[in-house]
Formats: C-alpha cells, sequence, structure tokens
C-alpha cells in the first residue's frame, strides 16, 4: 500500500512541476503554450541518452534537461511572440510535434519508435527506502520551484507579467517591452517542464515518442483550469484532481476488464475533452477562484 | 521637448483616415485636438506613438526621429499616451497599477531579483512613496487597494493618468480623458492636468467635450476628415466659421 | 521524370485534401474569428460517416453524402452547444474549447469504431497510363470531387444572399449586426458549411490512404498552415496555399524522409508568419 501511495505522491510532484510552468506562463503571463509536452519531451530524452549511452551521472543528465528546454524556447519566443496568441497557440502546437517528429526519426540518437529502455533510477535499490528518497528528491525540487515562483510572483517582474497578461498595450505605452518577459517566462516555464521530464524519465526507466503526444500538454491545460488559473494553489489543487483523474481511471479499469487499454485511453481523451469545454463554459477561473490575489 | 509632425497620412485600404498632417507642438504648452467624430484624431496618436505601422511621415521628437521606432521606445524618449477606453491592469491593485508604472526597475530583472534583493527593495521603497504621493495627488487613496478592474469609469481615467506620471514624462497624449467623466471629475482633472503643466509637463488632448478643453488648452488643432482644418488660439479658432460647420453642423 | 508526375499528383490530392481542411478552418476563422482546432476531428467524423454509409449502400455517393451531413452536424451541434455561449468570450477561450470538441469527438469515434485502421473497399482498378505516368482514376475523381465541393462552396459564398451575409459578417461582424444582418442565421450556415467542408477533408484522405480516429487530428497542423499561409480570411488562400503545402511535401519527401514531411508544412507557416504575416492573400489587418 505504501509503496502505491509513494508512486503516486512521485507522480504527482513530476507533474506539479509541470503544472506550475504552465501557471507561471499562461496563469500569469497569459501565455497560451500548447506545446508544453516538447520542452517535457526535451528534458526526458536529455536525460534518458545522458545516463544510458552517454554513460553520465543522472545529475548531468538532469540539468541537461533543463538547459536544452530552456535553450528550446528562444528561438519559439523570437519567433512566435509577436504573434497574435491564437497563432502563438497553434505555434507552440507544431513544436511540440516537431520535436515528437524528430524523437521519432533520429534513431541513432533516440532510438527511435522503440524508445530507451533501461533508463536508470534516481536512487538505486528496491523497496520503500530508496522511494522515500526519490520522493524526497522529487519534492525538495517542488520545494524550490514553488519558493522560486513565490518570489517572482510577489515581485516587480511579477508585477509586470501580470500587467502584460491584462493589457499588453498598455504596458508598451508606458516604455516596456513585453517581449522581453514574455521570452523569460517562456524559458523558465520550459525549464521546469525539462526538469519534470527528466524526473519522469528516471522513474519510469523507459522513454518512447507515443508518451508525448499532445494530450500530455492538455492534461496540465486541464489541472491549471481546474484548479484555478494565475495562482499555485490553483497549479497543486489542479494536479491533485488530475491525479485522481488518471489514477481513477486505471481503477475503474480495473474494476471493469472489459474496457481494453485502448478503449480507456479513449475515454480519458473523451474527459479531459469534456473538462476543458466545461470549464471553459461555466467556470473558467478555475476552482480556486480567479485572478486577483487578493478579495 | 518638441513633438513635430510631418506630413503624417494613414490609409485604411483605400481610405485615408489621416491626410498630410504637420503639427508642431512646443515643450511645456497644453495644445487640444478637436474635430467631429471619424475626423482621425485617435489614428493620429496612434500613429505618432507608434501604435500604428502603417503610416506615413515623419515624428520628430527634439532632434530625434522616432518615425520607425517601437512604441515602448518612443515611450522612453518621454512621451506617454493614454487609451480613450482605459486600459487599466484589472487584475493588479490602484497601487500596484502604477507601481508597475514606474521606469528602471531591477526587480523587473530575474537575475537582480534573486541576486541583488537589497537594491531591489529599496527600489521598491522609493517606487511605492512615489505611487503613494501619486495616489494623494489624484485623491485615489480610497480605492489604492481595490483591483483597477473594479474601480469606475472616471477612476479608470485618473488612474490612466496616474500611470503615465509615474513613468516622469516631459510630454502626455491624452487621448479623450473627458468622455463619460462627470463635471466635477472634469473639473478635478482638469486642475490635476494644469497643475502638472505649470510643473513643466506638456499636454496634448483630444477631447470632444470643447467647453471643457477650451478652458483648459493655449492652443487648439481642428481635424476634419483626415485633414488640419485650423490652429490658433480656442477663441480664434472657435470664432471660425468652417470650425464650426464642421464640428457642429452650423449650431454655435 | 514519370517519377515526379506520380508525386505531383499525389501532392495535388493531398493538396486538395489539406486545401479543403484549410478553406474550413479560414471560414470559420473569418466569421467566427478563431482557430477552430476540431476541425481536424471533424473530418475523422466524415470519414467514419462515409464508411457507414458506403457500407450500407455501397455507393461511394451516399457514403460521401452521409460523411458531409455527420460533418455538418457535427459543426452545428458544436457551435449550439458550445462556441455560441462562448461568443462573447476571448478567441483563446473558444480555441480551447475547439480543442476540447476535438478530443470529445475523437474519444466517441475511438470508442465506437475501435482503433485499427480501416479501409474502403473499393474495387481494384488498375491504374492508367497516360504518357508513360501511371495515373490512378481513383485520384482523378478524387480530385474532380474536390473540386466540385470547392465550386458549390465559392458559389455559395458569391453567388447567394447568405453567402453576400457571411462576407459582410467576415469583414465587420459589428457593422453587419448594426446594418440589420442577424448573425445567428449566418452563423448556422457557417457551421454546417464548415463542416461538411471539413467531413469531405475527411473522405477524400479516408479513401485516398486509410480511416483511423486520430487521422484528422494529424491532418490538424498542416491544414492551419495552410489557412496561415494562405492568408487566414481567404478562402482563396487557403485552397491555394493548400496546394502548395501537399505538392510540396510530396515533391520533398524523396529529401527528407516520410516522418519530417509534416515538419515541412510547420516550417512554411512559421516563415510566412517571419515574413508576411498576412500570408498569400490575406488582407491587411486594420487599427485594432
Amino acid at each position: 500500500m505504501e509503496a502505491y501511495l509513494i508512486a503516486i505522491l512521485i507522480v504527482t510532484a513530476i507533474y506539479v512541476l509541470l503544472s506550475l510552468g504552465l501557471t507561471l506562463q499562461y496563469g500569469l503571463t497569459g501565455l497560451i503554450n500548447f506545446g508544453h509536452v516538447g520542452f517535457f519531451c526535451i528534458g526526458a530524452y536529455a536525460a534518458a541518452i545522458l545516463s544510458t549511452a552517454g554513460g553520465m551521472p543522472i545529475g548531468v543528465g538532469l540539468l541537461a534537461g533543463m538547459v536544452l528546454a530552456g535553450l528550446a524556447a528562444i528561438p519559439i519566443g523570437l519567433v512566435a511572440l509577436r504573434l497574435r496568441d491564437d497563432y502563438f497557440a497553434i505555434v507552440t502546437l507544431g513544436f511540440s510535434e516537431t520535436v515528437r517528429l524528430v524523437v521519432t526519426s533520429e534513431g541513432w540518437l533516440t532510438k527511435g519508435v522503440q524508445g530507451i529502455p533501461g533508463i536508470p533510477k534516481l536512487i538505486d535499490g528496491v523497496g520503500t527506502g530508496p522511494a522515500l528518497t526519490i520522493l524526497a528528491l522529487v519534492g525538495l525540487a517542488n520545494l524550490l520551484a514553488v519558493m522560486a515562483f513565490l518570489r517572482i510572483v510577489k515581485s516587480p517582474f511579477g508585477r509586470m507579467i501580470e500587467a502584460i497578461r491584462d493589457n499588453e498595450d498598455a504596458v508598451k505605452a508606458l516604455g516596456k517591452d513585453p517581449a522581453r518577459f514574455k521570452i523569460q517566462v517562456l524559458v523558465l516555464g520550459a525549464v521546469l517542464a525539462g526538469l519534470s521530464g527528466g524526473f519522469y524519465a528516471h522513474y519510469i526507466g523507459y522513454v518512447s515518442p507515443d508518451q508525448f503526444l499532445p494530450i500530455v500538454t492538455f492534461y496540465v491545460w486541464m489541472a491549471i483550469i481546474m484548479g484555478g488559473v494565475g495562482r499555485i494553489s490553483g497549479a497543486l489543487v489542479g494536479t491533485l484532481l488530475l491525479m485522481g483523474f488518471l489514477e481513477g481511471s486505471r481503477f475503474l479499469r480495473d474494476l471493469l476488464p472489459f474496457i481494453s487499454a485502448v478503449e480507456m485511453a479513449s475515454i480519458r481523451i473523451g474527459v479531459v475533452g469534456l473538462a476543458l469545454i466545461l470549464f471553459t463554459l461555466y467556470r473558467p477561473q478555475g476552482l480556486m477562484g480567479d485572478y486577483t490575489r487578493r478579495k | 521637448m518638441k513633438l513635430s509632425l510631418n506630413d503624417i497620412s494613414v490609409r485604411f485600404g483605400g481610405f485615408k483616415a489621416v491626410d498630410g498632417v504637420s503639427l508642431a507642438i512646443e515643450p511645456g504648452t497644453l495644445v487640444g485636438i478637436i474635430g467631429p467624430n471619424g475626423a482621425g484624431k485617435s489614428t493620429l496618436f496612434s500613429m505618432v506613438t507608434g501604435f500604428l505601422q502603417n503610416g506615413e511621415g515623419t515624428v520628430l521628437l527634439g532632434d530625434a526621429d522616432i518615425s520607425r521606432e517601437a512604441p515602448f521606445d518612443r515611450a522612453r524618449h518621454g512621451m506617454v499616451r493614454t487609451f480613450q477606453v482605459p486600459r487599466e491592469f484589472a487584475h493588479l491593485t490602484v497601487r500596484e497599477n502604477l507601481m508597475a508604472a514606474a521606469p528602471g526597475q531591477s526587480g523587473e530583472n530575474l537575475i537582480d531579483l534573486f541576486f541583488r534583493p537589497g537594491r531591489v527593495r529599496a527600489e521598491e521603497e522609493a517606487i511605492r512613496r512615489e505611487a503613494e504621493e501619486t495616489i494623494d495627488f489624484l485623491k485615489l487613496r480610497a480605492v489604492a487597494d481595490t483591483s483597477a478592474g473594479r474601480l469606475s469609469g472616471g477612476q479608470k481615467k485618473l488612474l490612466e493618468l496616474g500611470r503615465a506620471l509615474m513613468t516622469k514624462p516631459k510630454l502626455i497624449l491624452l487621448d479623450e480623458p473627458f468622455a463619460g467623466v462627470n463635471p466635477v471629475l472634469i473639473e478635478a482633472l482638469s486642475g490635476h492636468i494644469r497643475a502638472l503643466n505649470r510643473r513643466g509637463i506638456g499636454f496634448v488632448i483630444i477631447e470632444h467635450d470643447l467647453s471643457a478643453l477650451s478652458r483648459l488648452v493655449s492652443m487648439l488643432h481642428v481635424m476634419d476628415q483626415g485633414r488640419l482644418l485650423a490652429s490658433g488660439t480656442p477663441a480664434e479658432v472657435l470664432a471660425r466659421k468652417d470650425v464650426r460647420e464642421a464640428y457642429l453642423g452650423g449650431a454655435a | 521524370m514519370a517519377f515526379w508526375i506520380e508525386l505531383l499528383i499525389s501532392g495535388v490530392v493531398a493538396g486538395l485534401i489539406i486545401g479543403l481542411s484549410a478553406l474550413s478552418i479560414t471560414l470559420v476563422f473569418g466569421i467566427a474569428r478563431f482557430p477552430n482546432a476540431a476541425t481536424g476531428d471533424t473530418m475523422t467524423v466524415g470519414a467514419y460517416g462515409a464508411l457507414l454509409g458506403h457500407r450500407a449502400t455501397n455507393s461511394l455517393l451516399v457514403g460521401g453524402l452521409t460523411g458531409a451531413a455527420a460533418g455538418a452536424l457535427v459543426g452545428f451541434l458544436g457551435y449550439w452547444f458550445i462556441f455560441r455561449k462562448l461568443a462573447q468570450r476571448s478567441n483563446v477561450a473558444l480555441l480551447v474549447a475547439s480543442i476540447g470538441l476535438a478530443f470529445v469527438l475523437r474519444a466517441i469515434l475511438g470508442v465506437s469504431f475501435g482503433h485499427s485502421q480501416q479501409v474502403f473497399q473499393l474495387p481494384l482498378v488498375r491504374p492508367w497510363r497516360i504518357g508513360g505516368v501511371p495515373v490512378h482514376p481513383n485520384d482523378l475523381v478524387l480530385a474532380a470531387a474536390c473540386a466540385m465541393i470547392l465550386a458549390i462552396v465559392f458559389a455559395i459564398l458569391h453567388l447567394t444572399p447568405v453567402g453576400r451575409r457571411m462576407r459582410a459578417v467576415a469583414d465587420d461582424p459589428a457593422l453587419a449586426r448594426v446594418s440589420g444582418i442577424s448573425p445567428s442565421g449566418v452563423m448556422t450556415v457557417l457551421w454546417l458549411l464548415a463542416g461538411a467542408v471539413s467531413a469531405s477533408a475527411g473522405i477524400v484522405a479516408g479513401i485516398k490512404t486509410v480511416v483511423s480516429p486520430e487521422m484528422g487530428w494529424d491532418l490538424l497542423l498542416p491544414a492551419f498552415a495552410a489557412a496561415i499561409v494562405g492568408g487566414i480570411g481567404s478562402p482563396v488562400g487557403a485552397v491555394a496555399a493548400g496546394l502548395l503545402i501537399g505538392v510540396v511535401q510530396e515533391l520533398a519527401t524523396p529529401f527528407v524522409g516520410f516522418t519530417y514531411k509534416i515538419a515541412l508544412s510547420f516550417l512554411m507557416m512559421l516563415v510566412v508568419l517571419l515574413v508576411r504575416p498576412r500570408g498569400l492573400f490575406g488582407k491587411l489587418e486594420g487599427a485594432r
């Protein structure tokens, strides 16, 4: 039982990093990033390749994943941030699909469709001891991320990105260039997603291209929409709801064995779609209220 | 800082919204631009401040040719605009709106934020004091901690002016500051503008409310159908028949 | 040489598919003012609808009609229950909701029909040889069908009163409302039309290749790319850009490989966005 709980918490912590990144980008700055899974994928594959074929220590792989994901965000920022928000969304979606295409094609590096197995765990060994240590590590990363997030939110930088979200033209009229801030936010969110991807690779032990489909991006969107856009509490609550949903669907399959795995995947996609529709229609601010941090 | 507009034209498809307008605005003056709806006043503003990119002609601030500069670069020269429909940062409080407008904050730089917290804190203190002064000057004390989205229309206009002030401008372009505002507030706003002008800040004001504007400004420019129709003191300009016809349809 | 002409023909058919779906996107964008991410999965609905119709009657024509009808219905239901209620909200809200709709459609199709690929059981026809080039009569029929569909759409847009109203709304929705054109009549026709058009694209794709629940979503990015390259809001642009992208993708396949050809459409879209954001035929956006 406790092994199961620890596992759930680890996966939750991995998703929290993704949610925090997207909250920074969309919740606070208003960037419609539909390509979040692309950065997740870069982080996961960097960690996977460097720790297996590359023979590097795990820390190096994780760091490389963060850096590469962050670097990937820069050209996207430069190209796409001048575009209107819906075009930006499409371009980011194209980005994550292109990442998946590259991963699928460049088999010499990524082993293509077959994927990379045998990725070492963060901490070696079986049983609750190592598992708890892994949880502690990922949890620590979460804590640091939350602390950095809080520092940013309460700062002039945080004020400015919310101003950009609320009214970009006014920001320009006051003499500040929104693009500068948006690129930094894009990079920060990407770095978090890259770290999350690295943890994911070391946790699951195996990566392949079809673990990084757009549906993952929209899992995270669903999480932050449900939890409450623009607040840390929203990102946390939303991620818990997302985990409940993902695990719940797994339980459902155990209870109803006549549903195949593929069918359950379809049902999950349908539920995510329905959640996106319903929340957009009836409660766009999510469960934790709207953007305002005060009454 | 003199603002010179040379032969400004703006075309939308085949339609010329602004047609060959040339103006000079001396530093520190209070100037108004009036004209009927659709005369091209707001389009002119947008062109001058860089929010429209499809225009012709040159814009000079002092000696600098800013015709090709991005809007935020133009604002950094000391020329700030407000918007006809206020563009408040709805989810920030009034105080936060004002503080966001202050230029040159190292706290907006991530490196400084994490590695020079002392300096960031000191700057925040200074900016906060300025914001409080502005709040008192504009008499917005009662709503200082309210989200800007919840303000009344008139309060939002005051906030627009306040934000512009925080940038320490030399020239403020006000886009219909009196529209939809009650007469008492109009008087208050006019008072603020006069006081700021005495401190050396120049104003260019687009307005519809002729009486309030003519009491405020020393010089009026009249636009009609994209062209500059007349320029002069309010008394001179309003006495002209062609101005009265264009603007008021004949009735005085 | 024959090899290249074969690729060219293949590219034209692919281009017509992309062009039709881009047409649907650009119609919706021009009038409802948001990028409809459910276009891809509406294509899939059309393909499955046609499959059912064809299986029941062994007539491709009936299949085509059932598929188009299914698409039109989906388009209308999406408008009625979702997009209509979001009309006052930001285009982001509409975009996110359309992603939700796309997922719901795909889920329903996946559960109803399963994930294996299905094909249209069509009689095997040997390709003709025209000047040494193998030409499949199916391709000709499909191309002709696409041309006919495009003709119908353009006829509706330019020759009927409702089409005129649609174009008026596209040019300026506020103006259209003020001059007494009720938006909702226009919207109903728009969504029926857009749904039928994307369904047609899906049917052609399904006949040319296979039918599977993911097929529409996989074609969504090239469709968006074509709409943007052609100039969003321009029906002619969408089709022209679709053909361009289709042909370029096929002709480039020997060089870049099969997997990367989809990335080409994305690349073309990026180039256009950087160099000429209003696309090939788009109108210049006025002051905002």
